[in-house]
């Protein structure tokens, strides 16, 4: 699948962007390590903890071992690095904020009988 | 010529007529793959989910209680597996025999999955819903048309006011019992010199045409059948 971004360039011809600088690879590691932080707060049997934590602890060993960013993008499989960064920054928000909202408590109220009966 | 060799083959029941079924074939995968995935959000918010449903075209629909609709729709946009990033529509449905007539229905995209989900709530005349505008920007006219034509109320939206009709328009035009001619009509009035509002004449009365048979069209089909329902933890149901 092919996604129009708006960075400068491809990535192999952009000169001035140094693709395989730490930055990126750094940028993710703090990251990855904060959602993890941020999930302790979570009680250990909440279905959101596990499934981000795998997800997680997947995705922090592939940056940990593969060096190159060409190929971890590839392994990913997830579009370009800083694709990968924005939506690990937006996981840690989500973490934040469902640590207020405690989602994984019972359902709140059951809705009237009729409400979601269709045909009426 | 062609048409006469074609209607006779359907008639002799050929087996060239019949290896082209004129049905929508099934698709077995993208169900359960739908399934599996409102089983996986089900189990994370057991909160605010109250059903989770997949229909026969292939559409996922979590149906939610009316305070989760900031933390459902965040989820939806921020977990990593996914990444609705696109409100698509915003719309409501008015069911007045129910007790919550209005039924807000949000309509997302993921473009990184490729997929569609929706989320449909609740809410009566008088209660108010949180706004979506937090979550996604795209939700500001389409709230606002909502609160126009239905009368929802949206806390916490930054602008909401009417979009779509006149100025001084009373009452809620998509609601139920809202006369299809409405209240008023307009006209040029030349001793006043602008355009006035006045109850609405009808040259001809309203004409309601019965547009069934005495007789029951599909006997195969008289009780609704079962939507496929996803229960955290339990297995499928087949739909009939």
């Amino acid at each position: 699948m092919c996604f129009f971004v708006s960075f400068p360039g491809n990535f192999s011809e952009t000169d001035g962007l140094d693709m395989n600088s730490p930055h990126f690879l750094e940028r993710l590691r703090i990251l990855y390590t904060k959602i993890l932080g941020v999930l302790q707060n979570i009680p250990k049997d909440a279905a959101y903890r596990k499934y981000t934590e795998q997800i997680v602890n997947q995705r922090f060993n592939l940056v940990q071992t593969e060096t190159d960013v060409q190929k971890l993008q590839d392994k990913l499989n997830s579009g370009h690095i800083e694709e990968v960064i924005v939506q690990a920054e937006n996981e840690l928000s989500l973490a934040r904020k469902m640590v207020q909202w405690k989602p994984w408590e019972p359902l709140v109220e059951e809705p009237p009988s009729d409400q979601w009966r269709w045909p009426i | 010529p062609a048409a006469a060799v074609a209607a006779r083959a359907r008639l002799a029941g050929s087996s060239a007529a019949e290896t082209r079924p004129t049905v929508r074939p099934k698709n077995e995968v993208e169900q359960k793959q739908l399934c599996v995935f409102g089983e996986y959000v089900a189990e994370i918010l057991p909160k605010y989910i109250q059903q989770a449903q997949v229909t026969c075209f292939n559409e996922l629909e979590l149906l939610i209680h009316p305070d989760g609709i900031i933390p459902v729709l965040t989820f939806l946009r921020d977990h990593t597996n996914a990444q609705f990033k696109s409100l698509a529509d915003l719309t409501a449905v008015d069911v007045p025999s129910r007790q919550y007539r209005f039924e807000i229905v949000y309509n997302l995209l993921s473009l990184r999955f490729n997929s569609r989900i929706r989320v449909k709530t609740y809410t009566d005349e008088l209660t108010p819903i949180d706004s979506a505008v937090s979550v996604h920007k795209a939700a500001n006219w389409y709230e606002r048309e909502v609160w126009d034509m239905y009368g929802v109320f949206f806390a916490n939206h930054p602008d909401l006011r009417r979009i779509l009709t006149d100025y001084g328009f009373e009452g809620h035009p998509f609601r139920k019992d809202f006369p299809l001619s409405g209240y008023v009509e307009v006209r040029y009035d030349d001793e006043v010199k602008r355009v006035v509002a006045e109850p609405v004449e009808l040259s001809q009365e309203f004409r309601k045409f019965d547009l069934n048979s005495p007789w029951e069209a599909f006997p195969a089909y008289r009780a609704a059948p079962e939507p496929l329902k996803i229960e955290a933890g339990a297995k499928k149901e087949d739909a009939k």
